[in-house]
């Protein structure tokens, strides 16, 4: 029994060639870039996760888009008529608001499972760390595509037209996908150690669907009640959305998601440089 | 004895090196409770123990092992189930950094530990090459240059565009092995000889393993066999609750 070992952290390994870049040898950044640029071995793996679930049903991943399409050929009428809203504004709101928010929830809960469920990788060699928080990133960006073809039907439906505000959504894209790897590095390390750590992170994601607005329309919020628009999953959405609804997100937006931003890299860094010889001593 | 390696079918002197000093494993054992996060904030927030829950049981894998093993050795490790033979394979593997003193690896490391691991029983064969081959750490390119070898060498045939899934034991087997043989290393370790697939299978397979362990420059071998040892090392390390009682030339 001992009371320090919390404190005892695993010396660095002195490696050459190591075909891994251990996390063991290298420093933290080195071990972040080697795995960050191993494109292929997790956007392999993460094919592999999508392309293995749907290999024996006869429509593979286009499952994907039909169960996304009947939820939202569902929701969509329900809703506008619950809420009151017009259908042309309220149902590409809701179905970008759905595809979304599936995307950005499915992939921070799974980041929770980033390294418990990658437990027999790293008992078996020294991988870079950040090969399965991409893995898990990768795999939910392949279903966002699946999804996000829906749109374009709704799109035609209401009469929204291409315009050059779209290309806004690259720099979104671009945003949200660093955040969720930073998100899925930091709920790994932590999940891997305290295994409370998932239900406690889908329970928030639960509450937070309700107060992002994914099924509703922003506008209709009372003034005192808008302060729920700065939790930071209601300003990617809105990044996310507008750009493809031909609206520009406000300065608000932008200013909310980089100071998360800022916080969720430090707070991954600081993890990564923490845990990441420790966690295999978790799973 | 100086180790030879062939690389591109030249003969080149690989410096293969493995060293550990004062090293220790330790493993802490979370209990359901002590693992909680509840119980992890309650000890921040009164700053200290809370009866004995907030201590966390470490389990002494191994202690104090200084190992220094260079080109030509084959180390044997034994020891008593539990002593710590795999898990010194897998510290040299570079899994497990040791919780206190130092590891040096100098050289390719390859682990026979599990071949097996990472099979995906619904990818056809040839998929389970190639994700195989990546999760070793070679690139797409160099995956390509082993396939032909990998499926010929399997003699699997047309069975590798069938899902893994419906293959026999011994085939699954014999694709793990032919998967887990076709890198060279530097440093080769093994948890027992690997023995697969029917009689006409096993000798070329041996002879397979035989090339595999003969290129590296180090081996490191678990086992509970003495003949085997005794045939393969040159060197024998006994584990005993995680501590060298014996380290000697011969068995």
């Amino acid at each position: 029994m001992s009371h320090t070992h919390e404190l005892a952290y695993p010396a660095p390994i002195h490696t050459t060639h190591n075909r891994f870049h251990s996390a063991g040898g290298a420093t933290a950044w080195t071990d972040w870039l080697y795995g960050t640029r191993r494109f292929d071995i997790w956007a392999t793996l993460a094919w592999y996760d999508v392309l293995l679930r749907y290999r024996r049903s006869l429509l593979g991943p286009l499952w994907l888009t039909l169960s996304m399409g009947a939820l939202i050929l569902g929701m969509g009428p329900l809703y506008a008529t619950l809420l009151n809203a017009p259908l042309t504004i309220f149902f590409p709101h809701l179905t970008l608001g759905i595809i979304f928010w599936s995307f950005m929830s499915g992939a921070i809960q799974e980041g929770c499972q980033t390294y418990i469920l990658a437990a027999t990788y790293l008992k078996q060699a020294p991988y870079s760390r950040s090969i399965f928080a991409w893995r898990v990133v990768a795999r939910h960006a392949i279903y966002l595509i699946h999804h996000l073809v829906l749109f374009l039907p709704v799109a035609a439906w209401a009469g929204i037209a291409p315009r050059p505000s779209n290309v806004l959504v690259i720099p979104a894209l671009v945003i949200v996908l660093a955040n969720l790897h930073a998100l899925a590095l930091s709920l790994g390390f932590l999940s891997a150690r305290f295994r409370d750590i998932p239900q406690i992170v889908g329970s928030i994601m639960q509450l937070l669907m309700f107060v992002t607005p994914v099924f509703w329309l922003p506008d209709g919020l009372p003034e005192r009640a808008r302060i729920v628009l700065l939790n930071p999953l209601a300003a990617f959405l809105t990044l996310l959305r507008a750009p493809l609804l031909g609206e520009l997100p406000s300065g608000r937006d932008w200013l909310v998601a980089a100071l998360f931003t800022a916080l969720n890299f430090t707070i991954a860094a600081t993890l990564y440089v923490r845990c990441r010889r420790r966690v295999v001593y978790w799973v | 004895m100086q180790a030879t390696r062939r690389v591109l079918g030249l003969i080149v002197d690989s410096m293969a090196c493995l060293l550990l000093q004062d090293a220790a494993v330790d493993f802490p054992i979370y209990g359901a409770h002590a693992k909680s996060f509840k119980q992890a904030l309650a000890a921040a927030a009164t700053g200290g123990r809370i009866g004995t829950d907030t201590g966390v049981a470490v389990v002494q894998a191994l202690r104090d092992i200084t190992i220094e093993l260079h080109n030509g050795d084959r180390l044997g490790i034994i020891g008593h189930n539990g002593s710590g033979k795999s898990t010194l394979l897998r510290v040299f593997a570079g899994v497990y950094p040791p919780t206190s003193g130092t590891l040096t690896i100098d050289g390719s490391v390859a682990s026979l530990i599990d071949p097996g691991l990472g099979i995906e029983p619904d990818a056809t064969g040839e998929e389970n090459i190639y994700l195989r081959g990546l999760v070793m750490g070679l690139s797409r390119g160099e995956v390509a240059g082993v396939f032909e070898d990998i499926c010929s060498f399997s003699g699997l045939g047309d069975y590798l565009s069938l899902p893994v899934r419906t293959y026999s034991t011994g085939m699954l087997m014999r694709l793990a092995f032919s998967i887990a043989t076709s890198i060279r290393s530097d440093i080769l370790l093994m948890d027992e000889w690997l023995s697969v697939g029917d009689t006409s299978f096993q000798a070329a397979a041996e002879s397979r393993l035989r090339t595999v362990v003969d290129d590296a420059g180090i081996l490191v071998l678990a086992s509970h066999c003495p003949e085997l040892i005794s045939r393969e090392c040159n060197k024998v390390l006994e584990l005993s609750h995680g501590a060298v009682i014996r380290f000697d030339s011969t068995l």
